[in-house]
């Protein structure tokens, strides 16, 4: 993988547009997006971008990966945010700014003391449409999560702990070329699938079962989504065939309506009202529909009620409808989606 | 069943106490999965622990379980600017002075929050989250039983022609085979001259006979890391260099280990391993840290570098000495284990 500075340029080109002269970003997830490196944790590096400049604030054990593989970075050896500050100054920069919904809470007062602006979301609000690099990378990360299922469904056997199959399926995205984890995978069986937010455990899985698996890995830095709910054995239990069918074609519904121009609360608005057409479900579907992913697992724009964004080419969003009985059983099926020029395309496949 | 761990919330209670406050407030996800355990995803809760109870904002999904679940918790549920719900919740407890992390807010939130006459704090919960309960202690020795286990396996295991790749693959597979939950950060895995590189992204280089290899790598046992490093040669004609700079780096490592003492700063115990690689002569090959706190995450406070000046390191704080040279295009070295601090001085994690 090439390591590039498009993010950087379209971030400049922006910030000409804007008429701001000076950006800095300190936030770990707001770094990495724009200088494309991958650094471990939080306040390992900062950026100030100027619109000839991106200067990197790093400490000495990065520079010599920055030197070889970023050299589009000008390295700074401090990681002092006044730094920053002073260098703006030195740089006579009038229209410094930064983002109040990254920044934390003491940069953003230090730099808010030294004159420079605040602009809640700028960085947030770059990353929605996604670049053909990025587009290529979640596509490879959703590819490879993909894969995996079909290879971990021939793998799981009746005995395992939802811990050792979270295991397997992991190591198997290793195998496939997975950098890593995009978040903690979720592994559930049986009536642990019906918490969405089920934290995996060592029951076992058994004859007949349902498994809800809700996973996804990193490529190049960026993320991919993917889960699916099926029943482990020969004999689903009516009720289950059932629901799965209506998530499905909640799922479907959902595809369906993603595409440029339509406005992001629509696809999830419209599922709760199939759901509910439904002998009313709405009440089992407790969580949104869907959000964007990038170098971040949750991005804007979201498909929910609230949303007030419209879809436009470029973004790539989770469907993700699921329907969920205390007790029992829950039902997810979810793919990560690219809307493209006139529809949509599914990635995780 | 999960519950608040009294001990844990005992010593909240008291840093807060000793503030001068009333309550504080915990939005990062480690600090509130340090009380709760693994219940909430990032930015998707905030907590206020007062002297009466404990209040939560959430997501409402999370309503029914954790009221379920957290009998001496009242929790709301919230989708929407949670920063104002827990404003007004404060008013409604009728909390006079509540305290939040400077370090760990968002400015908008920390804005909002000083707006409503919270007070700033920093470093709040250091002291509490790096001094180890014995449980955790258990836990953690646990992650690196299974560390030092895969060590010895995959010391036995390489062969030429494996790539960095197929090493991390088998590495991370034997940890979780042996009950590891996860990994503490990405594994690295480097050959030959990638050695040198102190933050390598493990690649796809193939192993050839007689070349160094670094293993720097760690897994997750019951929500908390382990971190090991060891460097070996592969082969049977290892070059005197190799032995030479292994030889100070181990020596740096064990200088560490028989000298630092309770009560010294992360800056001092730094200093000791610095000064053993310069008097050999290597000092500005010794490009990082000598260690960084490590518990329910990978990275956290107590580190033993320069900059740490005003912490000393006392009961039960865990971190990691992890001395190394790295010299470009050549090879590079790191030595690397973890250790609590007692009044008897260092213990080994393992």
């Amino acid at each position: 993988m090439k390591y590039t500075d498009e993010k950087i340029k379209n971030f400049q080109a922006y910030m000409k547009h804007a008429k701001i002269s000076g950006c800095a970003v300190t936030d770990n997830d707001g770094v990495n997006y724009l200088s494309d490196f991958n650094f471990v944790g939080e306040g390992d590096a900062f950026l100030f971008i100027t619109l000839k400049q991106a200067y990197c604030f790093t400490k000495q054990l990065y520079a010599i990966d920055v030197k070889n593989k970023a050299k589009y970075l000008t390295l700074v050896d401090s990681l002092d945010c006044e730094d920053i500050v002073k260098l703006a100054k030195k740089l006579k920069l009038k229209n410094c700014v930064f983002d109040t919904t990254c920044t934390a809470y003491i940069p953003g007062t230090l730099f808010y003391k030294n004159g420079f602006k605040e602009m809640p979301g700028i960085i947030s609000a770059n990353k929605e449409v996604k670049t053909k690099t990025e587009i290529a990378r979640i596509s490879k990360a959703c590819s490879i999560s993909a894969k995996a299922y079909d290879i971990f469904r021939k793998r799981l056997k009746v005995g395992m702990t939802e811990l050792q199959a979270c295991a397997l399926l992991e190591n198997i995205m290793k195998e496939l070329g997975g950098e890593g984890l995009a978040f903690p995978t979720i592994m559930a069986f049986g009536p642990e699938s019906a918490n969405p937010h089920h934290t995996n455990t060592d029951r076992k899985l058994k004859a007949e079962d349902v498994v809800l698996m809700d996973y996804g890995c990193r490529w190049g830095g960026y993320c991919s989504d993917i889960t699916r709910t099926f029943w482990f054995g020969k004999k689903p239990s009516a009720e289950f065939t059932k629901m799965f069918d209506i998530v499905k074609s909640a799922y479907d519904l959902g595809v369906k309506l993603v595409k440029p121009g339509v406005a992001a609360s629509v696809p999830h608005n419209s599922v709760m009202e199939l759901f509910d057409n439904k002998g009313k479900l709405a009440k089992y579907f407790i969580h949104s529909l869907g959000h964007s992913l990038g170098t971040a697992i949750h991005e804007k724009p979201y498909l929910n009620t609230r949303s007030k964004e419209v879809l436009k080419a470029g973004n790539v969003v989770t469907v993700e409808p699921g329907l969920y009985f205390e007790g029992k059983f829950g039902i997810r099926y979810e793919n990560t989606v690219l809307v493209t020029e006139k529809s949509s395309k599914i990635l995780t496949k | 069943m999960p519950k608040l761990d009294p001990a844990k919330l005992s010593a909240i209670r008291k840093v807060i106490k000793n503030n001068g406050l009333d309550s504080f407030i915990l939005t990062d996800y480690n600090d509130i999965k340090y009380l709760m355990g693994p219940i909430f995803q990032p930015s998707e809760a905030v907590v206020i622990i007062h002297a009466k109870g404990v209040y939560i904002t959430a997501r409402s999904l999370y309503e029914a379980p954790v009221a379920a679940d957290f009998p001496e918790v009242k929790i709301e549920g919230c989708d929407k600017d949670r920063e104002l719900k827990i404003v007004e919740a404060a008013k409604k407890l009728k909390l006079k002075k509540v305290g939040f992390d400077a370090r760990k807010e968002t400015y908008f939130a920390g804005k909002i929050y000083t707006a409503a006459g919270f007070v700033e704090k920093q470093n709040f919960l250091v002291s509490v989250r790096a001094s180890k309960t014995e449980e955790e202690l258990a836990k953690m020795r646990a992650a690196a039983k299974i560390a030092y286990k895969t060590y010895k396996h995959m010391a036995a295991w390489f062969e030429p022609g494996v790539t960095e790749q197929q090493g991390a693959a088998e590495l991370e597979r034997f940890m979780k085979q042996n009950g590891a939950s996860g990994l503490s950060f990405d594994t690295i895995v480097a050959f030959g001259a990638n050695t040198a590189n102190p933050h390598y992204m493990t690649g796809k280089a193939k192993l050839k006979k007689n070349m160094p290899i670094l293993l720097d790598f760690g897994c997750i046992y019951d929500g908390y890391c382990s971190d090991i490093t060891r460097t070996f040669w592969f082969g049977d004609k290892p070059a005197v260099e190799f032995i030479e700079l292994f030889n100070i780096v181990k020596g740096a490592h064990d200088e560490v280990v028989e000298n630092a003492k309770y009560g010294q700063t992360g800056a001092a115990i730094d200093l000791i391993a610095r000064d053993y690689i310069e008097a050999a002569g290597y000092g500005k090959y010794f490009t990082h840290g000598t260690g960084h706190g490590i518990g329910m995450e990978i990275h956290e406070d107590a580190y033993i570098n320069s900059n740490n000046t005003d912490m000393p390191i006392v009961d039960n704080y865990c971190f990691s000495v992890e001395p190394g040279i790295y010299l470009t295009g050549k090879f590079g070295i790191r030595y690397e284990d973890c250790f609590y601090m007692t009044k008897d001085g260092m213990k080994q994690i393992k």
